[in-house]
């Protein structure tokens, strides 16, 4: 690390690289510490989390008890122990808490004044931070499973909603309609979609994911149909009929893009996870080995940013999984909970990762590099006393 | 393959690999699963969907499956279907599985030659209008293959603490419902992750996940 600082002093790096290496280097020593505690609030298990992307400082969380809470992450007092204090919380007593569990709740990705949650109950909500007021009240036919609003994207406000349905729906926050369907009757879902992920790099590209173990990616300009139906065996592109594609051999479960929207990441009920090229709809064969999914919904798993090889975190059974991407090595398990994981985020500010799970807890995993320092008081007042004032007696304990 | 015993069957089947045990063999999933496809587009060796598990894939040299193939329509009325199939076919299109205009069209066969493809082993349904490459015969290892999976994990489950050192479980003799060969089974074990692998100071021990 000092060969690095110096590096970048004189100018022989590029400051970046000081950076990734050193944030690689605390994920790698990522761990369960005794000084970080989220404090606990959720009576039921904790069904999604999200970290808001401007400052990195406000958590959501969406339980299946239909309880929304909000924490600030930020350690302001200035000893090491601390617990992320609830800043307020949508309870059973809210007016317009959801009725049944929720399932996702995101950030508005531009600004903290507002998020959108969506549960079992066939609604999405769309609230006001400040007042905790709902804003807007979209309702849907199915239960919803999954929705996400584009992080990247300025020139439209579609939040995409997976439904029990097989058809994705796309609500437009500016005129608060929900009318535009993805759905063309033989290229299509079949099943329900458990989940939905807007692509981080373009501004109208989403992937979604389905019980009926296809991925697929669309353009929402296009009417006509889906761009790419993922196919697990990297078939020839000449067959005209894509419904035999299948991503996995079971429902796909969670979807996730890396950092910079080139890949996407799948994972599945056959237990196996899989990288795309997400322009060309390629199987990467990479090989995580098996990953453990019984998940019956969704399944939110996440990936680091600003590292030098990129990880990602899948929950697994009880305990989550870190991976390289690229390489599919399994670097660790990192063990805590005691009931299945649900969900986890990565804060990538101070390379952090917050999981989620049916314990009704969150866990922090902080990296650990160094032993604290212990406090050494007393060496400190030793040498602030000149000899000169030291008393000579020694303690009459021994002499008596 | 050296493992798979060519006399159990009469060398009516090409010897059959499974990718598992690919994976026990070469430490790295992501490697072998990039070679196994180089491979595959080279032409060197087929990939076939084996029933039981839809993961689990058998890897066979196309030139023991094309002699076996051939040997096993000999003089039966589809011959001739299997032929234009083997030559045509098999070296234009590497996958694992055929949709139906694309072998009407590119291929030319009429729908009569599909039947007798499917007659004769050749090709298995998958979905209405597609197929899956399949060897003639497969059907008795697939059953030997199945049972003796099962056997062998029972022998592991059984163990005292549900693990067993590899030297012991190697030393021990097979049971009779194990017609492939221990070794062959335990290598597809370990690929597959059907049981742990961990290393100690007396060897390897092998030991059955928790879940």
């Amino acid at each position: 690390m000092l060969g690095f600082l110096s590096a970048r002093q004189t100018g022989l790096e590029d400051p970046l690289r000081l950076r990734r290496a050193e944030s690689t280097r605390r994920v790698l020593g990522l761990e369960l510490n005794k000084d970080r505690d989220v404090e606990r609030i959720h009576g039921g298990g904790i069904n999604t989390l999200d970290i808001e992307p401007v400052e990195g400082r406000y958590m959501l969380s969406g339980g299946s008890d239909g309880v929304i809470v909000l924490y600030d992450l930020e350690n302001s007092s200035r000893q090491s122990y601390y617990t992320c204090k609830a800043v307020c919380s949508i309870g059973r007593d809210h007016p317009d808490v959801h009725r049944y569990s929720v399932e996702t709740v995101q950030w508005y990705p531009h600004d903290t004044g507002m998020f959108t949650s969506s549960s079992f109950d066939k609604t999405l909500k769309v609230w006001d931070t400040n007042t905790l007021q709902t804003a807007d009240v979209f309702n849907f036919e199915e239960t919803v499973y999954s929705h996400h609003m584009s992080p990247v994207s300025t020139k439209h406000c579609l939040v995409a909603v997976g439904t029990r349905g097989p058809k994705v729906q796309l609500c437009d926050l500016k005129s608060g309609s929900c009318s535009h369907i993805l759905q063309v009757v033989f290229a299509g879902h079949r099943q329900e979609i458990l989940a939905v992920s807007w692509s981080p790099r373009y501004d109208y590209i989403l992937a979604t994911a389905s019980a009926d173990s296809r991925v697929k990616l669309w353009d929402v300009r296009r009417a006509s149909g889906c761009l790419i139906t993922l196919d697990q065996h990297n078939g020839k592109k000449s067959q005209a009929v894509e419904s035999a594609n299948t991503a996995h051999n079971g429902k796909v479960n969670g979807l996730c893009f890396t950092s910079d929207g080139l890949h996407l990441l799948t994972v599945g009920t056959d237990n196996r996870m899989r990288l795309w090229n997400s322009s060309n709809g390629e199987n990467t064969l990479v090989n995580y080995g098996k990953v453990c999914n019984n998940s019956k919904k969704g399944l939110k798993f996440t990936v680091s940013c600003g590292c030098s090889s990129e990880f990602v975190f899948v929950p697994y059974g009880s305990t989550i999984a870190v991976y390289t991407v690229y390489s599919g090595e399994q670097i660790t398990m990192l063990k805590g909970h005691y009931k299945t994981v649900d969900c986890c985020v990565f804060q990538s500010n101070f390379q952090e990762l917050y999981s989620g799970s049916r314990d009704c807890n969150i866990l922090a995993w902080v990296p650990s590099l160094y032993e604290p320092v212990p406090d050494d008081d007393e060496t400190t007042t030793k040498s602030q006393l000149n000899p000169a004032f030291e008393d000579a007696w020694s303690s009459s304990d021994e002499e008596g | 393959m050296q493992l798979f015993p060519r006399g159990l069957f009469e060398d009516a089947l090409p010897p059959i690999v499974l990718r598992s045990q690919v994976y026990s063999l070469v430490p790295d999933r992501t490697v072998a699963d990039r070679q196994l496809k180089e491979l595959q587009e080279q032409g060197e060796i087929r990939i076939v969907q084996l029933g039981f598990d839809l993961d689990a894939h058998g890897i066979i040299f196309t030139e023991d499956y094309r002699t076996r193939v051939l040997k096993a329509c000999d003089g039966r009325p589809y011959a001739g279907a299997v032929q234009k199939f083997l030559a045509s076919v098999l070296p234009a299109c590497g996958d694992l599985s055929f949709q139906q205009d694309q072998m009407t069209q590119t291929f030319g066969f009429r729908d009569s030659e599909i039947t007798h493809l499917v007659n004769a082993g050749v090709l298995t349904v998958r979905d209405a209008g597609s197929w899956w490459l399949a060897v003639p015969g497969a059907g008795r290892f697939i059953k030997y293959f199945v049972k003796g999976r099962q056997a062998v994990l029972s022998m592991v489950r059984k163990a005292k603490y549900r693990e067993l050192l590899l030297s012991e479980l190697l030393g021990r003799r097979a049971p009779v419902v194990v017609r492939l060969g221990l070794t062959y089974h335990v290598h597809d074990l370990i690929g597959a992750q059907l049981v742990d692998c961990i290393s100690t100071t007396s060897g390897t021990l092998l030991r059955l996940p928790e879940t």
